[in-house]
């Protein structure tokens, strides 16, 4: 899920580089509520640490977020998840991997990070109960090899979260 | 939520339209989505490969027809009709249940192989269209003799639900490369500029959508000659360098997705206007729409999107319907629609120029798909 994917990926291409240099210059001067990019020398990882939104059941909890992009992105999705240990919530399995449209089928090249940002922090303070997904033991279980989130067929079927 | 578990990314979900066999074995149920779904059958082999716009067809290939009546032959002997839209839609190997499938799979693979050596310069007329349909409804081969008569070819494009916008693509640029009409050009880079403060206005930062547009200014750029730019990016621009743009995938998508931008937006600043057809469609809200079902790749279009685009560019489009709607009593007609842009976005038009009303891009629909016709 970590280093090993890292290593097999291609190299950004060059329009994906600069829209990313242009999307993190944005992000500085105008950063989304509740999030903060740890600096590093990486521009294909980022490590963005995300406060709990006050008032609800993830107020003064802090948890991060790993965001590795693609050759091609924007016209491709970035992988995001959380680095465990991931908030409890019936759309994020312990694994760190999150059952969110945006991320997979519902993914557009009109999205940014500061809006994927946007998306969790307003699925996280949704919730009214701190809980794993059903079926979380089973699927932790089947990418237990490093499979990506991405290569999940996700299901969704509740907007209500 | 929920994951599907242990199911890897179905690759070929995206490459061929999912065929429910039971429904297709009886003939006499048969409809407009078997009939596309007995076109992908024979073409699903080749899914991954179809380019995003395919060669332009003017004279019969004769080897392709014979193999699509060959297994049409074959299949109906079989009984089971459709045995082979199992075995390329799925990953699993089809159980052979006697020698006619291996048989079939070989008429298959002679099939894709004849296509593939004649990539370069295979041809057809609309009768090519005929021999797809030779098993369906009577009414279509009516109607595709009726669209002999005033078209003279068709040029396919790849059915990954972004066909509409492809197609709209290089129909355009072609349409510039071979008028040279600069005041066309001048006048859609108008258009764009509205689409810029669109976006702009709805709040999108200026770096999510500029690659998008600077790409496809680009494009309109190379295909008129003897500009500037046009020299300096290529000296010979011909159709086959617009081909070869069009299907390479870091142009064609990203011109997809400024399309995409641009009926979003358009969509947007008209919600009032859009609104009950996207209530008729779904009953999503203007905004979850355009989230949903325009702004993400592969999302197929409806009249909503042809509507937007055409409204913001400025651009009528006509569409060509070949679907099994009856027909007046004595004669078939093949319906059309234009889609011609509102007055609204006139106004912008500079020194006088108006919008051209008669258009000059046509689409062929049918169910579920869009690709380019040609008048005579």
């Amino acid at each position: 899920m970590t280093s090993s994917s890292a290593h097999s990926r291609k190299a950004l291409s060059k329009i994906a580089c600069n829209r990313l240099q242009k999307e993190l210059v944005e992000w500085q001067v105008n950063p989304p509520a509740g999030f903060k990019h740890k600096v590093t020398d990486n521009l294909q990882r980022w490590i963005i640490e995300v406060n709990g939104a006050p008032g609800t059941i993830y107020a003064n909890e802090t948890y991060q977020l790993q965001v590795d992009f693609p050759e091609h992105y924007p016209m491709e999705a970035p992988q995001v998840i959380f680095i465990p240990p991931a908030p409890l919530h019936p759309h994020i399995y312990s694994n760190g991997h999150i059952c969110l449209d945006i991320l997979y089928d519902s993914w557009s090249p009109a999205m940014t990070v500061s809006s994927i940002c946007i998306s969790i922090l307003s699925m996280l303070s949704s919730a009214t109960v701190k809980q794993r997904p059903t079926d979380n033991d089973r699927y932790v279980k089947n990418c237990q090899n490093g499979r990506s989130p991405k290569e999940t067929r996700w299901w969704f079927h509740d907007d209500k979260v | 939520m929920q994951n599907q578990d242990g199911a890897v990314a179905d690759r070929e979900k995206e490459s061929a339209v999912s065929i429910p066999i039971s429904e297709v074995d009886d003939w006499a149920n048969f409809a407009d989505d078997d009939i596309m779904q007995q076109q992908s059958a024979i073409h699903a082999e080749e899914a991954k490969k179809i380019p995003f716009v395919g060669d332009k067809y003017l004279l019969c290939c004769n080897l392709t027809v014979l193999a699509s009546y060959l297994l049409y032959a074959v299949t109906l002997f079989q009984g089971n009709s459709l045995s082979v839209v199992s075995l390329s839609n799925t990953n699993y190997p089809m159980p052979m249940k006697n020698g006619w499938t291996v048989f079939i799979i070989f008429a298959i693979l002679i099939t894709c192989g004849i296509e593939k050596f004649c990539y370069m310069e295979l041809q057809e007329p609309l009768s090519m269209l005929a021999a797809e349909y030779e098993s369906g409804s009577p009414i279509l081969l009516e109607k595709i003799k009726v669209l002999d008569q005033q078209y003279a070819a068709i040029r396919r494009t790849r059915g990954d639900g972004n066909c509409f916008f492809r197609s709209f693509m290089f129909s355009y640029l072609e349409h510039i490369l071979e008028s040279q009409d600069r005041a066309e050009v001048d006048r859609i880079k108008g258009n764009v500029e509205e689409c810029r403060k669109t976006l702009q206005s709805l709040g999108h930062t200026d770096f999510t959508f500029e690659d998008f547009f600077s790409l496809f200014l680009e494009q309109l750029e190379c295909v008129l000659q003897g500009n500037e730019d046009s020299i300096r990016f290529s000296p010979f621009f011909s159709q086959d360098e617009l081909i070869l743009r069009s299907r390479d995938q870091s142009i064609s998508d990203y011109v997809v997705m400024f399309f995409r931008f641009v009926t979003s937006g358009e969509i947007r600043k008209r919600s009032e206007f859009f609104e009950p057809f996207i209530l008729g469609l779904t009953n999503a809200t203007v905004e979850q729409f355009c989230k949903s079902s325009v702004e993400p790749m592969g999302e197929e279009s409806d009249h909503v999107h042809i509507t937007a685009l055409s409204d913001a560019l400025g651009v009528p489009i006509r569409v060509v319907y070949l679907d099994r709607s009856s027909c007046d009593i004595g004669g078939v007609s093949v319906n059309h629609h234009d889609f011609l842009p509102t007055s609204a976005n006139k106004s912008n038009a500079k020194g006088g120029s108006t919008v051209p009303v008669k258009p000059f891009i046509t689409l062929l629909y049918r169910p579920g798909h869009y690709d380019i016709l040609y008048p005579k």
